[in-house]
C-alpha cells in the first residue's frame, strides 16, 4: 500500500516538476520607478530647501500569474517624499497587495484594487504617482457576467490613506446592461446601446452630538451610452445624498452631477462635445479629508490637456462645489496621404458658476475659465514637421487657486518644429510666448532637443518671465532608454505652480537642483 | 495494514507518515488534474480592454495571434511623443505590411478626462490600425508599464520586444526587430 502511494507521489512529483506547467512555472512581471531630487539653495526663485536636501519617491511592483490566479505587491519607499508632494513622509512599506482569480464570466480580487463605475463621476479608485494619488480600496472586488448582456461589479473595502487606511468603508455596486448583446450574431454589433446603474455608499462612524447627522453618504448614478460607427452619445447623472464634511462646510444638502459626451467622426473629421454641470460633488472617504486625499469619485477638468511650458501656466481646476460648462473639439485631416499631412485641431472650453446652487443647468454670472486654442500640424517633407498653435485663455485665479487676484487674460503663441536630418537623428525646437498684463506678466520659452534614436535624448530649455520678475527657469537634461528601461537626468529650476496630470492637480513649489528618474519594466 | 499496526506505539510515526503521505498524494493528484485543465495559452495578462464602439476584448486572446506579430502601443491623446510615434508608424504601415505582415493595436490609456475624445481624435488623424481604450489603466498596470509611450511586440503569445519612450527614428529599430522575428 505504502509502495503504491509512494509510486503515485513520485509520478505526480515528476509530472508536476517536468511538465513545465506547475505553480512554479507561472509568469513573473514587474516594474520599478524612482524619482529623486537633490535640492540646492536658490533664493531668487524662493526655492524650498528641505533639511535633508533630498527627496526620493520609489515604487517596486511585482505580479505573479499562474493560470487564472494572479498575486501582486507594490512596495513604496519615500526617502523622504519629493518636495511639494501632497504628503511628506520618510517611510517604506508594502503598500498594496492583492490576490486575483479570473475566469471567463467571473473574477474576484481580494486586497488592494482599482475600479471605476461609468466615467468615475460616482466612484473611481486609481493611482497616479506624479501627483500622489492612490485611493485603492482594500477589500473585495467582484465582477460577474451571468449572461452576455448583464455585467455586475461589486466593491467593498476601506480606502488607502497614504500608508494607512481610512477609518471608513466604501461599498458599491454597478450594473451594466448591454442591449446590443441581446441579438445573437457572429460579428460584434455595429451599434452598441447600453445602460448602467450604480450605487456607492460611504460609512464613517459619527460620534458627535447631532442626532440627525448622516454617518453614511450615499450616491446613485444612472448612465446611458449609444455608440455607433460614426456618432455616439453618452449621458450620466449622479445624485448624492446628504454628505456634510469639511470641504463643503458641513452642507446638509444633496449633490448632483450631469455629464454629456457626444462625438461624431467621419472620413477625415472628428467632433467631440462635453457638457457638465455639478453641484456639491466633493465626495470623500473621511469627513475631514482635504486636498487630493481619500477621494471617492473622479471629477477631471474637461479642458484641453496641455503639453508645453507656457500652456501649462494657467490651468483649470474643476470647482466641485458648483460649476457648469463644457468643451468643444474639432479634428480635421486635410490630406488623404500620410506623407505630407496637414492636420487641424480646434478646442474651446468654458466653465462658469451656477446661477441657482441647486440647478446644474443654470448659468451664473461668474466666469471661471475659458480656453480657445487652435493647433495646426504640418508635415512638410520627410525631414520637416511643424506644430503651430494659438491659445486665448481666461483664468479666474481667485476661484481656481484661492485668494484675491485679478482675472488673468492671456494669449499664447507657439511653434514646435522637428528636423529629422538622418534616419534616426533629429533636432527639435520650441519657441513660445505668453502675453498677459495681469499676474506675473509675460513669459517666453524656448526648448532645443537633440535625439538619437532609439536610445539618447539631450535637451536644454528656458522659461523666462519678463516685465515683472525677470527670472529665468533654465533646465538641461538628457535620457537614455533601452527596451523597458529609461534613465533621465536633469538640472535646473522648477517653476512654482499647478502641476496637473489626468485632470487632477497639485501645487508644486519652486525648486532648484538635480532630478533623476529611473523606470524599468520586465515582463 | 494500518489496522494491524495501529496500537503499537513504536509504529505511530509510521502511521503518521503514511497519513501525511496520503495528504501529499491528494495534493499531487489535485495538481495533476489542474494541469490537465490548462487554459493559459500565453503569459499575457487576462485583462479586458474596449474597442472604440465599447465592446470588451480580452487582451490575452488578442495576443493569441500565432505567428503574426502583434505590435501593441500604449498611448494617450495628451502625449505628444505617443502621437508622433503612431503617426510615423502609420506612414510606413502599408509599406511595412508588404514586407512583414503584422497587426497593430494602439491602446489609449486616456482616462475619463480625455477618453471621450479618442474616437474623434483618431478620425482626425486618419489612422488605419485598431484602437482600443484602457480607461482605468488596467492593462497598463498589468503589463507593468510606467509611462507612455510604451511599445511591445508580441509573437506566439510572448513579449519579444519592448521600448519605453519615443524619439523620431525609434520605428527603425522596431521594424528591424519585426523582420528578424
Amino acid at each position: 500500500m505504502k509502495k503504491i502511494f509512494g509510486a503515485i507521489a513520485l509520478i505526480s512529483l515528476v509530472n508536476v516538476c517536468y511538465s513545465q506547467d506547475n505553480i512554479l512555472n507561472g509568469h513573473l512581471s514587474g516594474s520599478f520607478e524612482s524619482y529623486t531630487q537633490l535640492y540646492q539653495k536658490d533664493t531668487k526663485i524662493n526655492a524650498i530647501l528641505p533639511q535633508d536636501r533630498i527627496g526620493s519617491n520609489n515604487y517596486l511592483k511585482l505580479d505573479y500569474n499562474y493560470k487564472q490566479f494572479t498575486v501582486g505587491v507594490q512596495f513604496e519607499s519615500y526617502l523622504p517624499t519629493v518636495a511639494g508632494y501632497p504628503f511628506q513622509i520618510n517611510e517604506s512599506k508594502i503598500a498594496n497587495k492583492y490576490f486575483k482569480y479570473t475566469a471567463k464570466k467571473f473574477s474576484v480580487q481580494v486586497g488592494d484594487f482599482y475600479e471605476q463605475f461609468g466615467s468615475g463621476l460616482i466612484y473611481r479608485s486609481w493611482e497616479n504617482r506624479q501627483i500622489g494619488i492612490n485611493n485603492a480600496l482594500e477589500g473585495v472586488n467582484v465582477h460577474v457576467q451571468p449572461i452576455d448582456f448583464i455585467k455586475i461589479k461589486a466593491v467593498y473595502g476601506r480606502q488607502r490613506n497614504i500608508f494607512e487606511y481610512s477609518n471608513s468603508v466604501v461599498r458599491g455596486a454597478d450594473l451594466e446592461l448591454d442591449f446590443s448583446q441581446l441579438k445573437k450574431s457572429e460579428r460584434p454589433p455595429t451599434t452598441k446601446f447600453s445602460m448602467g446603474f450604480s450605487y456607492v455608499g460611504r460609512y464613517q462612524q459619527y460620534t458627535g452630538p447631532d442626532p440627525n447627522f448622516p454617518p453614511t453618504a450615499e450616491a446613485t448614478a444612472v448612465r446611458m451610452d449609444i455608440q455607433g460607427q460614426t456618432a455616439s452619445v453618452s449621458l450620466e447623472y449622479v445624485h448624492k445624498l446628504k454628505d456634510p464634511h469639511v470641504q463643503n462646510n458641513f452642507d446638509m444638502s444633496t449633490g448632483k452631477a450631469f455629464l454629456l459626451n457626444a462625438s461624431y467622426a467621419k472620413n477625415r473629421m472628428g467632433i467631440n462635445l462635453n457638457f457638465r454641470g455639478l453641484e456639491n460633488m466633493d465626495y470623500r472617504g473621511e469627513r475631514d479629508a482635504i486636498g487630493s486625499n481619500m477621494l471617492v469619485n473622479y471629477i477631471p477638468a474637461l479642458t484641453r490637456q496641455h503639453d508645453y511650458l507656457t500652456t501649462n501656466i494657467y490651468l483649470y481646476n474643476p470647482q466641485v462645489a458648483g460649476e457648469v460648462g463644457g468643451q468643444f473639439e474639432l479634428f480635421y485631416n486635410f490630406s488623404k496621404t500620410a506623407a505630407k499631412s496637414s492636420k487641424l485641431a480646434l478646442n474651446f472650453s468654458h466653465y462658469r458658476s451656477l446661477d441657482d446652487k441647486d440647478k446644474v443647468f443654470s448659468f451664473g454670472d461668474e466666469k471661471y475659465f475659458q480656453d480657445l486654442n487652435i493647433e495646426w500640424k504640418k508635415k512638410w517633407n520627410s525631414k520637416w514637421n511643424t506644430v503651430l498653435a494659438f491659445h486665448n485663455v481666461f483664468h479666474n485665479k481667485s476661484v481656481i487657486e484661492g485668494g484675491v487676484y485679478d482675472d488673468v487674460k492671456a494669449n499664447i503663441i507657439l511653434l514646435n518644429a522637428t528636423y529629422k536630418y538622418a534616419k534616426t537623428k533629429s533636432f527639435r525646437f520650441e519657441l513660445q510666448h505668453l502675453s498677459t498684463e495681469q499676474d506675473f506678466g509675460n513669459w517666453a520659452a524656448a526648448v532645443a532637443e537633440f535625439s538619437f534614436a532609439p536610445k539618447w535624448i539631450f535637451y536644454v530649455s528656458d522659461l523666462y518671465n519678463y516685465g515683472k520678475s525677470d527670472l529665468n527657469y533654465p533646465v538641461i537634461g538628457g535620457s537614455y532608454s533601452k527596451s523597458g528601461t529609461r534613465f533621465g537626468l536633469s538640472y535646473g529650476r522648477q517653476r512654482a505652480g499647478l502641476f496637473c496630470v489626468g485632470g487632477v492637480c497639485r501645487f508644486v513649489p519652486a525648486a532648484s537642483g538635480f532630478t533623476a528618474t529611473l523606470t524599468t519594466t520586465f515582463n | 495494514m494500518s489496522k494491524v499496526l495501529i496500537f503499537r506505539p513504536q509504529n505511530v510515526a509510521l502511521i503518521l507518515q503514511s497519513r501525511i503521505m496520503k495528504k501529499i498524494n491528494l495534493l499531487f493528484v489535485f495538481a495533476t488534474l489542474l494541469n490537465l485543465k490548462s487554459v493559459a495559452q500565453n503569459d499575457l495578462p487576462d485583462v479586458k480592454i474596449k474597442t472604440l464602439t465599447g465592446n470588451e476584448v480580452n487582451f490575452k486572446s488578442l495576443g493569441n495571434n500565432g505567428d503574426t506579430a502583434l505590435i501593441v502601443s500604449l498611448w494617450a491623446t495628451w502625449c505628444i511623443p505617443c502621437i508622433n510615434e503612431l503617426e510615423n508608424i502609420n506612414e510606413q504601415f502599408e509599406e511595412m505590411q508588404k514586407e512583414t505582415p503584422f497587426k497593430l493595436a494602439a491602446v489609449s490609456i486616456d482616462d475619463a478626462r480625455t477618453s471621450s475624445r479618442v474616437k474623434s481624435f483618431v478620425k482626425g488623424r486618419g489612422w488605419n490600425f485598431d484602437i482600443y481604450t484602457d480607461i482605468n489603466s488596467d492593462l497598463k498596470r498589468a503589463l507593468n508599464v510606467n509611462d507612455v509611450p510604451h511599445i511591445l511586440i508580441i509573437k506566439n503569445g510572448k513579449i519579444v520586444y519592448q521600448h519605453n519612450g519615443y524619439v523620431p527614428g525609434n520605428e527603425v529599430e522596431l521594424f528591424e526587430k519585426l523582420k528578424t522575428l
